[in-house]
């Protein structure tokens, strides 16, 4: 691990704390204004690979996990682990490590930026969504005592806004990646 | 202190940069200009080992570059552009200290050392601010104090004004003029460089002049203008 | 700058070593959802409660971390009542209470600083493997916590030049240059460290 690693871990952590607390943006797609962290998520792992997009979703996870108020809403501290949430947001940091896998599985140098866009797509889909909900659901069912069935029921009322977000990753992905190649071969 | 190239040449990203360098200086304050692209930046990267020679060697105070660069590190203090990017703690006395504790220099000794270039800078009052509520002339005089605070005994500035107004450049200028290590300085702005001991001009990545200031500005104007 | 969540005091339990009250936070968090009595789950509640109290927090700080969460209970509460009856939403409710009340007193009195140097401690072992760099682990802490706040303010920047050229605000046209910024200061930060002598000469070596 060199030190631009060390720097590029520690300014995504620091980009997924800034876009979780700026102003839900709208969209005209989706009827309500989408939060940020998951971008910021599904980025980390998109463009840093699976070790340092890992790390990143890691160090920015420690974080609010001391007491930095840097989740949606200024909210922090381990009590949100005690919350419904609590599972989708650790279940962040296998996904971007799944993103980061797929990507290099799967991204080159030279394709279409349709391609890309899509291929960016299933990555953040599969990682940012299903890893994320598989971490997700079976904690909001433990911590409400709903049973899975019926938490999954109510996890996929954001499953839309989670498929929106996953597509603008993979946008700005593609556009990033072609104006800064630094992870595709 | 004696700096020298011998036969340097680099490439980055299989692009020549520099070529042929042989040049022997000890002057006390050096000049470095050129058009964008001209390699100048590149060369002063070469004094701190942050860039390597792909041929040649490169030399300061007799310690190789790339052999010795904790040597060569711990004797040349560098001063980038862009003040921002050089203070990483978010306090400016945890900044300063940042250098002290990678040179091994024992915590007992690092408040007075910090203080001491606080003071000796009139910046006392920054100590315990943070980065991000200082202005842009407060920051680079920060970034300078950082490098300072580690005792270097050559100092290399890469375009140290061109992100400053007036007053803070003017304020820069005379603290460089009395700075007491050799310096030096790559720049655009010609007149850092009144009075200064020795001035290589670059262009493409070749030193197309040498000489004292006023020759090698000249020199500059008409070629590069 | 972003504040901590810490709330200084100098109450019982501001004075408990960081460590103590991790330890006490997992171990209770883990026998919380053992239990599966009312009588307990509301005595543990009320424990909680009364240690939350005795930190001497300000209602509208814990208001402001449980708000969101409040919402959702109430609703939570509803449709779990529905569901399972009575019996059931109330203990789930308790040991929410209990999870919630003892994780926020852990927050409240204790500095991150602490809290990180606690699991410093506990990465030492890691260390002696050389599976982790203590020294890269503390500056990419400090560098996040250093530039948060910067690249806060570099998105505004972004938002404010957009709006003022008419463009509304667009999660794609505002993410792209603050990624390709963040991309472009990785490099000048990574040099400006290096040229400072990072990493340290192990201690073990001469000055």
């Amino acid at each position: 691990m060199n030190i631009k690693d060390v720097v590029l871990i520690a300014l995504f952590a620091a980009l997924i704390a800034a876009l979780s607390l700026v102003p839900p943006l709208p969209l005209g797609v989706v009827p309500v204004p989408i939060t940020l962290q998951t971008l910021g998520v599904m980025l980390a792992g998109a463009l840093l690979g699976p070790r340092r997009g890992l790390l990143a979703v890691l160090l920015y996870t420690l974080l609010w996990l001391v007491g930095l108020p840097i989740l949606p809403g200024g909210r922090g501290g381990f009590g949100v682990l005690a919350g419904p949430t609590g599972g989708f947001l650790v279940g962040m940091i296998a996904g971007a490590f799944v993103i980061g896998a797929l990507v290099d599985l799967l991204l080159r140098r030279g394709q279409t930026a349709l391609r890309q866009i899509l291929l960016y797509l299933l990555s953040c889909v599969i990682g940012g969504v299903l890893v994320v909900y598989v971490f997700g659901v079976p904690w909001l069912a433990l911590v409400t005592g709903m049973g899975f069935a019926k938490a999954l029921a109510g996890s996929l009322v954001f499953l839309p806004g989670d498929l929106v977000k996953a597509v603008v990753t993979s946008v700005v992905a593609t556009r990033v990646a072609r104006a800064w190649p630094m992870q595709l071969k | 202190m004696l700096v020298e190239f011998q036969d340097v040449c680099v490439h980055l990203h299989e692009r020549p940069v520099l070529h042929d360098l042989t040049l022997r200086v000890s002057e006390a304050r050096v000049g470095v200009i050129g058009s964008n692209g001209s390699g100048k930046s590149t060369l002063a990267r070469l004094l701190n080992g942050l860039v390597r020679p792909s041929r040649g060697t490169v030399r300061v105070d007799g310690y190789d570059t790339v052999q010795q660069t904790r040597e060569v590190r711990r004797r040349v203090g560098f001063v980038f552009q862009n003040p921002d990017h050089q203070i990483v703690l978010p306090i400016v006395s945890e900044d300063l200290a940042f250098g002290l504790k990678n040179q091994g220099v024992p915590r007992s000794e690092h408040a007075s050392r910090v203080q001491q270039v606080l003071a000796d800078m009139g910046i006392e009052h920054l100590a315990e601010r943070s980065a991000l509520g200082l202005s842009g002339g407060e920051k680079q005089l920060v970034a300078l104090a950082a490098v300072l605070v580690m005792r270097p005994q050559l100092l290399v500035f890469d375009e140290p004004t061109t992100l400053l107004d007036l007053r803070n450049r003017n304020r820069l200028r005379a603290i460089l003029e009395r700075l007491e290590q050799p310096v030096w300085v790559v720049t655009h702005d010609l007149e850092l460089l009144d009075g200064y001991d020795r001035v290589l001009v670059l262009e493409g990545g070749r030193i197309v002049c040498d000489a004292g200031p006023r020759e090698a500005v000249q020199w500059y104007r008409s070629h590069c203008a | 700058m972003i504040h901590s969540l810490y709330v200084p005091g100098a109450s019982w339990l501001h004075r408990q070593p960081a460590v103590v009250k991790l330890g006490v936070l997992m171990a209770a968090g883990i026998m919380l959802f053992l239990l599966h009595h009312p009588l307990p789950l509301a005595i543990a509640a009320g424990l909680a409660l009364v240690l939350l109290a005795s930190a001497r927090v300000p209602l509208a700080r814990i208001w402001a971390q449980t708000r969101g969460l409040v919402v959702l209970i109430v609703a939570l509460g509803g449709v779990l009542t529905l569901l399972q009856g009575w019996a059931a939403t109330m203990m789930v409710l308790l040991r929410l209470c209990a999870l919630m009340c003892l994780a926020l007193a852990v927050t409240f009195t204790t500095r991150s600083a602490d809290l990180i140097a606690a699991c410093e401690r506990a990465l030492r072992p890691l260390e002696r493997r050389g599976w982790a760099n203590a020294a890269k682990v503390s500056l990419a802490l400090a560098l996040a916590l250093r530039f948060m706040p910067e690249i806060y303010r570099r998105y505004e920047l972004i938002r404010e030049a957009q709006a003022a050229r008419g463009l509304r605000a667009h999660p794609v046209r505002l993410i792209v240059p603050l990624v390709i910024s963040v991309l472009k200061s990785a490099d000048e930060i990574a040099e400006a460290i290096e040229a400072r002598g990072f990493p340290p000469t192990r201690s073990q070596d001469p000055p």
